[in-house]
């Protein structure tokens, strides 16, 4: 009961809960409380004293509504163990703001150990505590301390603050993952630090009250020894606990104390002050705990002259993505990272903060994620209710939402007005104020659900899933193989394509002239028509050039199964795509859906027709070059608009070994929501396995047809501008003819009030589209940040990967107006902004001298930037990647996904030789070999076998002197030949399979491309140039920085004055 | 007298239709903002009648030019130059897909031109006013004499 208790009503207030959480080094900072927390924290205060009764009532004056239900409380008060039991059951109702964490663990405090002995066990969840930061959640609870749960509880009450703790440890993995690198005593903070701003006070209480605790942690860690205290005070025996907690703090100390080193313990009272001017004096030593940043030291190394680093100690992401996840902690009912992810989790409470963050602000959605096996977002249909919405501001219900007045009114968590619940949606509360049929709630209990939405939501009958496939069979095309694999492709997917039995599909295909195909269920054979007048296109037939799959499935067989051969003698070389893409429009007009194109000779014919751009070598580094990397003509924006209008998403799969304006197809996807796929110099028998894997997903994976997506977010803050591929229809509308699971998009908040007034910002990602069922439904995620008034705050709390992906896209879109170079210096300059103004929080009260210093959550961002300086869309200039690349490579790194552009940013480098020839390996021990290098030429053995994998190809990387009977058994005969010209295929041998079965296991943790592998020889040059060394971003090479060049050169702009 | 009546009197209707034009665009903008009207109408309402506006205005600084009212021909000639510059860098229309992002600067571009054409809008009127009304009774000296201080 008690985890539900907490139950969404409260949330409303939840943002103190935050501070809570904090609180939890601290727990004095009940006692001094400021003045949000206040409310609840009066709740606290009394376990600390002896008497509880006397915090209760001092509570009550705080909290509006909450404080009401507060006071009945205070006669309860005077049994010491009752406040506490109370707290943890009581809470329910009246904490709802914290509830959500702490309610779960309460229940189980049922359990009875005896209240005396409770002290010794104490110790022993002391020790683990560095990452109970969670405290806060039990803390919540008890402000509450509603009457009914007092007196049941009383015995149980210490013991129950005791086993929380224990228990939530598991659950709070949180304290390590973040900080864990940089030092060890980091972990506490993260936690801490959300809180800190609202918290400061109450230290002072908990000093008076323990003037010993009060002095360790101001020395040395705060983390553990903060949160046991609260308990400690619960208890009830004042004496008892203090040594017993006194023990394990000192032994905290001991291990913490080491890793400080670099931050002196003076530093830590002073800066606490700073940061938090709020606060009282007091507050100061108690928060200071663990280090708030992490340093490298930047000093000449012994025995050189120049000021260098040591290479090793560079932070790298060497396990990857990790999500972000004291949000999670902090609000459990938020959405998964994997759908929305913010750059910062601390939203600034005034626009001077805000301007004081030269990071984006913003988020990255990803609103159709794969979840995993299991984690399916739930459907929710309301019926007859309808959808139940806030009238003003049209949030949807979600868990955040309060229910009042008996369950007859409910206030929304974004604007705060007070809406009726529907009389078919109406459900009693229960004594703790959450409604009693909560558990078959879920829009109430998770962050992300899906609504059925009902008939008000649709402007047409839901359209069935269509596929439209707009074919190149000019002589190129043939020539390549691209049609053979693509019709084999198709044919094969017709069973798998979603929406059966509404399915339509069609095709036509183009040379200089367009074709049409009249597959009709009744004829046996497809009619093939031709129009050839270009300037006036017409489509030959009303209907049956697109039909129903399930209805003409032989004919759409047959003619897949013919079209190679029709046209393998074509010798036609032009290319009448714009007219072609007319008729397609026309074609699709009525329903929409997904048109494919693939393209392998450039427009030359009609409208729309390309020039070969970009082979003037004069033009590149001029003002003149970035144009060459925006559409040429405005007829491809025009039929984009023209697409989204209609409902039509564009996929572009283009194949040329020539010039083939990326940059003007590109336009196509960009504006419907669809991706390009580039196979320069396509090869069916090279590229073909890509091709058929990549086309195969495209037409299978779940998609969300006529979709549009808004996302909305609290008073005083507003999203200001989108990235991705999508059109906005209104100013925060995004229009998504056809969106799926591999499509990310960014967008940046800006504040508009210059100090905000509420304490949590909400988001509500509302995504409506069909589903390929035909049902048209409304996916919701829902989540909660803090607002803060600590700059360093939102630096701990900053999601690299968000920022990374939001830096990305900003840069991508720079370089269509300005040249390379600027769009480089910008990015730089943002790290280096961002990274001065982090130092400057500290620089005064520490003596950093060389250092560079960096938040823990921040430790990968100069990487990455570096990372991004020499991706394919930025690098080098001219003769560095070609115009395409160039263009492709930009399109698709403005739709993916946090996960896989950082994987694509840092590509993973892992060593195969040893584990292949570990002959007991067993085929699913991939422990071994997840074990990434750094990009560095360094670690490259010449003995050795490399995987280099960026999520879109892998490299096979052949050491010179690699033990040739590996070689041997990889490539059989071949293995002495030019790489180049040998495909990796699986041999009739063990090492051979096992390579394979890696390859698989890796293909299948990333469906969403297929890797082809490439296979190179150390020295093999130039491919061994562009394969692996250009990508091993932390080298230098070719004028550009390498790592440590990087880090001491932002460091150097970092130390300059401005 | 009369001529320079009706001369006004044009160039008056011709800068009330600018005015009223740059008005137009400029409420289709607000409306585009508060989500009135989509994109895609708002485009093709404001597209079609760029080209006629940037005619009707080089027509309108040419005549000017022609009947050697300099001062009118320079404070006219910036714009002209501005439009001309626009055209031929074929950014002259509204892009549908990326309307949201020029929303700003397009407003604030409209009203610019608002308050140009309006000041230019009271300008001429003075001039209609006393070619309309005070030269019929022009025979007295002192007229005269403000009339040509009026002539700029």
């Amino acid at each position: 009961m008690g985890t539900e208790n907490p139950g969404r009503p409260n949330f409303t207030t939840r943002p103190a809960t935050a501070p809570f959480a904090a609180a939890p080094q601290t727990m004095m900072p009940f006692s001094s409380s400021g003045p949000v927390v206040g409310q609840e924290a009066s709740g606290f205060r009394p376990p600390p004293h002896v008497t509880q009764q006397t915090p209760f009532s001092s509570s009550g004056p705080v909290v509006g509504s909450d404080a009401a239900t507060f006071r009945p409380t205070p006669p309860v008060a005077p049994h010491t163990n009752a406040p506490f039991s109370s707290s943890g059951y009581a809470v329910g109702p009246q904490t709802s703001p914290f509830r959500p964490t702490p309610p779960a663990r309460f229940n189980d405090p049922s359990v009875p150990p005896p209240p005396t002995s409770s002290v010794p066990p104490t110790v022993g969840p002391f020790s683990r505590f560095p990452t109970p930061q969670y405290p806060l959640t039990a803390q919540a609870p008890p402000p509450r301390g509603p009457p009914v749960g007092q007196l049941p509880f009383q015995p149980p009450a210490g013991q129950a603050p005791f086993q929380r703790p224990q228990q939530q440890i598991p659950s709070v993995p949180m304290g390590a993952p973040p900080q864990s690198i940089n030092s060890a005593p980091p972990s506490v903070n993260v936690f801490q630090s959300p809180s800190d701003s609202s918290f400061p006070a109450p230290p002072p209480n908990v000093q008076a009250s323990f003037p010993g605790f009060a002095h360790k942690q101001s020395s040395a860690d705060p983390q553990a020894p903060p949160v046991q205290s609260p308990f400690l005070t619960h208890q009830g025996n004042y004496a008892a606990a203090p040594p017993a907690v006194s023990s394990p703090f000192a032994a905290h100390q001991g291990g913490y104390a080491p890793p400080t080193p670099g931050a002196a313990p003076l530093g830590y009272q002073s800066r606490d002050h700073m940061q938090h001017p709020g606060s009282g004096p007091p507050l100061g030593a108690v928060q200071t705990l663990t280090e708030d940043f992490s340093s490298l030291s930047i000093g000449s190394v012994p025995g050189t002259i120049e000021p260098g680093l040591e290479p090793k100690a560079l932070p790298r992401p060497l396990s990857g993505d990790v999500e972000p996840k004291s949000l999670a902690q902090m609000y459990p009912m938020n959405c998964h990272p994997r759908f929305l992810r913010l750059t910062t989790s601390a939203i600034p409470s005034s626009q001077s903060l805000s301007s004081r963050w030269h990071l984006p602000l913003g988020a990255v959605v990803c609103p159709l994620a794969e979840p995993p096996d299991g984690e399916e977002v739930p459907i929710v249909n309301f019926g007859s209710a309808g959808i139940i919405r806030c009238r003003r501001c049209r949030t949807y219900v979600n868990p955040y939402v309060t229910f009042t007045d008996a369950g007859r009114k409910w206030r929304c968590n974004i604007c705060a007005l007070l809406n009726d619940v529907p009389g078919d949606y109406f459900a009693h509360l229960d004594a703790t104020g959450r409604r009693i049929d909560l558990d078959q709630r879920p829009e109430l209990t998770q962050g992300s659900v899906e609504f059925v939405a009902p008939t008000e939501y649709m402007v047409r009958p839901p359209m069935p899933p269509l596929y439209f496939f707009l074919i190149d069979v000019s002589i190129s095309a043939v020539r390549s193989g691209m049609i053979e694999v693509v019709a084999q492709t198709i044919r094969s997917c017709l069973d798998e394509l979603p929406g059966y039995p509404r399915t339509q599909i069609g095709f036509a295909t183009f040379d200089s002239t367009i074709h049409f195909y009249n597959m009709k269920s009744s004829l046996t054979q497809p009619q093939m028509m031709v129009v050839s007048d270009l300037d006036d296109v017409f489509v030959p037939l009303p209907d049956d050039l697109l039909v129903n799959l399930s209805e003409s499935r032989n004919v759409v067989e047959t003619f897949l199964d013919s079209l190679p051969s029709m046209f393998q003698d074509n010798v036609n070389m032009e290319s009448a795509f714009g007219p072609a893409l007319k008729a397609s429009l026309m074609l699709m007009s009525q329903l929409g859906g997904k048109l494919l194109i693939f393209q392998n000779t450039l427009p030359s014919l009609g409208v729309g027709r390309l020039k070969l751009r970009g082979d003037d070598l004069r033009v590149y580094g001029t003002d003149k070059e970035h144009p060459l990397r925006l559409p040429e003509d405005p007829f491809y924006k025009q039929m984009a608009a023209e697409f989204t209008k209609f409902q039509i998403g564009v996929d572009v799969y283009a194949f040329s070994d020539k010039y083939t304006d990326i940059a003007s197809l590109g336009t196509l996807a960009k504006y419907t929501g669809g991706q390009v796929y580039y196979y320069p110099n396509f090869q069916s028998t090279i590229h073909g396995e890509k091709l058929r894997h990549e086309l195969a997903r495209d037409l299978t994976r779940e998609t969300a047809w006529e979709a549009v997506m808004r996302i909305r977010c609290g008073k005083g803050v507003r999203f200001t501008s989108y990235h991705g591929n999508f059109m906005l229809r209104s100013t925060d509308l995004l229009a998504l003819p056809a969106v799926d699971c591999d499509k990310a998009f960014a967008m940046q908040l800006s504040l508009e009030e210059t100090l905000l007034t509420i304490q949590t910002v909400y988001f509500q990602v509302a995504l409506l589209y069909t589903a390929s069922c035909g049902e048209r439904r409304i996916r919701v995620h829902t989540a909660a940040a803090p607002v803060v008034t600590d700059l360093g705050e939102m630096y701990r709390q900053a999601d690299t990967g968000a920022i990374v992906t939001l830096l990305s896209r900003l840069a991508i879109e720079k370089t269509l107006s300005h040249k390379l170079e600027d769009a480089r210096n910008s990015l730089q300059l943002r790290i280096v902004k961002a990274l001065k103004e982090f130092r400057n929080l500290y620089a005064v009260q520490h003596r950093l001298g060389g250092k560079m210093i960096y938040p823990e959550s921040l430790k990968f961002l100069p990487l990455y930037g570096l990372a991004l300086c020499k991706s394919a869309p930025l690098r080098g200039g001219y003769a560095d990647v070609s115009l395409d690349e160039r263009c492709a490579a930009g399109h698709t790194m403005m739709t993916l996904p946090v996960k896989k552009l950082l994987k694509l940013l840092y590509p993973s480098l892992i060593r195969l030789d040893d584990y292949l020839l570990k002959a007991y390996a067993e085929a699913d021990d991939f422990q071994s070999i997840e074990n990434r290098l750094p990009l560095v030429a360094e670690s490259l053995d010449s003995r050795g076998l490399y995987i280099f994998d960026d999520g879109f190809r892998y490299v096979l990387w052949f050491g010179r002197v690699l033990p040739p009977d590996i070689a041997k058994n990889l490539l059989g005969t071949d293995f002495a030949a030019e790489l180049s010209k040998v495909t990796l295929c699986e041999r009739d041998n063990e090492m051979s399979k096992k390579l394979m079965r890696i390859l698989k296991k890796f293909r299948e943790s990333d469906a969403s491309y297929y890797q082809l592998c490439h296979l190179v020889r150390q020295g093999e040059q130039p491919r061994e140039g562009h394969l692996v060394l250009a990508n091993l971003v932390e080298d230098q090479m070719g004028g550009t920085n390498g790592y440590v060049d990087w880090i001491i050169q932002v460091h150097r702009q970092v130390q300059q004055n401005p | 007298m009369a001529w320079d009546l009706i001369y006004w009197l044009i160039c008056f209707c011709i800068d009330l239709a600018l005015f009223a034009s740059s008005l137009y665009q400029y409420v289709m903008l607000t409306d585009l903002e508060a989500d009135y009207i989509n994109p895609y109408e708002l485009s093709s309402r404001i597209n079609q009648l760029v080209v006629p506006e940037f005619v009707v205005h080089i027509v309108f600084c040419a005549l000017f030019l022609l009947t050697q009212h300099w001062f009118m021909f320079l404070i006219t000639v910036p714009i002209t130059c501005y439009i001309v510059m626009l055209f031929v860098k074929q950014q002259h229309l509204i892009d549908v897909t990326e309307v949201f992002r020029v929303l700003n600067t397009e407003k604030k571009c409209r009203l610019v031109k608002l308050g140009f054409y309006f000041s230019l809008l009271a300008i001429i009127i003075v001039r209609l006013a006393i070619s309309g009304i005070l030269f019929p009774r022009s025979g007295s000296e002192e007229f005269d004499l403000r009339a040509s201080f009026l002539e700029f």
